[in-house]
């Protein structure tokens, strides 16, 4: 039966060119029909871009001097590695990177911890912790810097009586704390993210295994350390690998928060990069620093995932 | 031993009511703080920057924002560009995602991996490459290329989600469908899509808010109000005029809305779709 049907539907389809399209979708050019217009897409905006970035890096190509990009070789490279302020924004980047991930899971795994008892309204619970995480970037920012500011900032007025002094001149203006301000901010709209996948994570353990482990005499900590933290390491591991991509590469909370004052207290690399581009038009420059980060993202992820051993368990 | 079946870690009830509680505060209050400040008169936010006064609330400083500045303008822009976006990057997103989910070839690891890698890239790094290319397309300072940006962005995102609500549909309804004398094409338009519409509008709204709050990308593309996004408009105008703080959180509340209420229609399925693909593995 079925055979006559597609038969039939074949012969039709011969007929004229849109049914010839269409019959060599049947094949398997169906499915690169389907995937070329976004893989064309990805080359344009993406893949070109990178090589002319990477291009770039190699050249020397101030907006403001000429118009055209000239070769110089590892000439930017150089630069760099004698910059004082490369060397600044790195420490305080491995600073962003080192705390950020630590607060973020650690809160992000109480979190889900929390929010993995099942009852009627815990998903309204869930979508309430995730919201800080879809939140505009500009409005999370503004919105901390008002409820921080040392003169009318909520925050700083309820905390005077409990004796944390961060009136005065304020944590934007004082360089040993701007950068853990908007640490602070950041471990608000980013924890969810950890949240978001341990809780998942948790939820694909069987709760049996609670039971069990119960019977056994397990306290409910030795069942989180040997029963749960075991189950969980993959979802942590692809949780926080995408995370420090994130906080390494992505200048904007800093942007927006202090531009990396004051002074140089809180520039990171990709903001050093992205003022080069923006402000001084020194592309050239900007690229080769834009690809220092690509490296140390890299060196980052080898290093992680050697030490963490994924994979070789098997 | 009391361990109710229905919990999976549970110390104490009442505890984790306590935590959850402060969990929520920790992530709403600040908004509702905001929203408050933005319906107070300016002169009491500075003489009693704690006070609780209900008295003499209003909406005077959207009404200024909205009169004096070109925020509404800018704010037409995002809707512009994210709908575009979201479009875009959905109908991309969905014919990748079917295939990647569906058909069996050489290279299919591969392209999911690539879909991957990509996003490792700095954003900074293809920044000035992008601004070189969009100026040579002739689409510098143009909602369209600002979409297009936006697509290329949220297109590895969109494939691998959407990849993620195919998989989860058994395959059998389209064999069936084909049985039946339905064309591949026709089989994925009436019988699988149709199904997957509310994987297709968690993605369509992650993409969405994408477009919305990105800020990096519109500042180095847009230089005039012909594309400029709300994002943009908010960091000049609060660096040009020092914004009073009633205007400042006005403008932040108008911004944010569209994303509270898209966040609360489809976040649920959201929220599902963006685990799926991480846990699995």
């Amino acid at each position: 039966m079925s055979k006559v049907g597609r038969k039939v539907g074949y012969a039709e389809r011969r007929a004229n060119p849109l049914a010839r399209f269409l019959n060599v979708l049947e094949g398997k050019a169906f499915a690169w029909v389907l995937l070329i217009p976004s893989l064309a897409l990805v080359t344009l905006f993406i893949v070109y871009p990178l090589y002319r970035g990477l291009r770039l890096s190699l050249s020397e190509l101030k907006l403001l001097k000429s118009p055209d990009a000239k070769f110089i070789g590892l000439e930017n490279f150089r630069k760099l590695l004698a910059d004082p302020e490369v060397g600044n924004a790195a420490i305080n980047t491995l600073v962003y990177l080192g705390v950020g991930l630590i607060t973020q899971i650690a809160l992000g795994m109480a979190a889900a911890l929390l929010l993995s008892r099942e009852s009627k309204f815990i998903w309204a619970a869930r979508i309430a912790v995730m919201l800080p995480f879809f939140m505009p970037p500009v409005v999370t920012a503004y919105m901390w810097r008002f409820m921080l500011d040392a003169q009318y900032g909520i925050i700083t007025l309820l905390v005077a009586p409990l004796g944390i002094d961060i009136g005065g001149q304020g944590i934007w203006a004082d360089p040993d704390k701007a950068l853990y301000g908007v640490l602070f901010v950041e471990l608000w709209r980013s924890y969810p993210f950890f949240t978001l996948f341990i809780l998942a994570g948790i939820q694909g353990i069987p709760a049996e295994l609670r039971e069990s482990t119960a019977i056994d005499g397990a306290s409910s900590f030795q069942h989180f350390r040997y029963v749960m933290l075991p189950l969980l390491k993959p979802v942590l591991f692809v949780s926080t690998i995408l995370e420090a991509i994130k906080l390494i590469n992505s200048p904007t909370l800093v942007l927006l928060m202090t531009e990396g004052g004051p002074g140089d207290s809180t520039m990171v690399v990709p903001l050093l990069a992205f003022k080069e581009a923006y402000q001084a038009f020194d592309f050239g420059y900007a690229s080769a620093i834009s690809v220092a980060v690509l490296i140390g993202i890299s060196g980052f992820a080898m290093v992680y995932i050697r030490s963490v051993g994924f994979g070789k368990e098997k | 031993m009391a361990v109710t079946g229905k919990s999976r870690f549970a110390p104490s009830t009442v505890l984790i009511n306590i935590g959850v509680a402060a969990l929520i505060a920790f992530s709403i209050l600040p908004l509702i703080w905001t929203a408050y400040t933005s319906v107070r008169p300016e002169l009491e936010i500075i003489k009693f920057p704690a006070g609780l006064m209900f008295g003499d609330l209003g909406f005077d400083a959207y009404r200024e924002v909205l009169r004096y500045t070109d925020f509404p303008l800018l704010l037409g822009n995002s809707v512009i560009v994210s709908l575009m976006t979201m479009v875009m990057s959905l109908t991309l997103g969905t014919f990748a995602g079917y295939a990647l989910s569906r058909a069996n070839f050489g290279g299919k690891q591969g392209i999911l991996l690539f879909y991957m890698l990509v996003r490792v890239i700095p954003g900074v790094l293809l920044l000035i490459p992008i601004y070189i290319l969009m100026q040579k397309l002739n689409l510098l300072d143009t909602k369209f290329g600002l979409a297009l940006a936006y697509t290329t962005f949220t297109l590895p995102a969109a494939i691998w989600l959407m990849k993620g609500f195919f998989d989860a549909l058994p395959v059998d309804l389209e064999n069936a469908a084909r049985i039946d004398g339905c064309s591949r094409m026709g089989a994925m338009w009436r019988i699988v899509l149709p199904l997957v519409r509310p994987g297709m509008a968690a993605t369509g709204t992650l993409v969405a808010i994408e477009a919305w709050n990105d800020v990096l990308f519109a500042l180095m593309i847009t230089s005039t109000n012909e594309a400029r996004t709300w994002p943009v408009g908010m960091k000049l105008l609060i660096g040009e005029f020092q914004l009073p703080w009633a205007q400042l959180t006005a403008t932040a509340m108008m911004s944010v809305i569209p994303v509270l209420i898209a966040f609360g229609l489809a976040g649920r399925k959201m929220v599902a779709g963006l685990t799926a693909g991480g846990v699995k593995e």
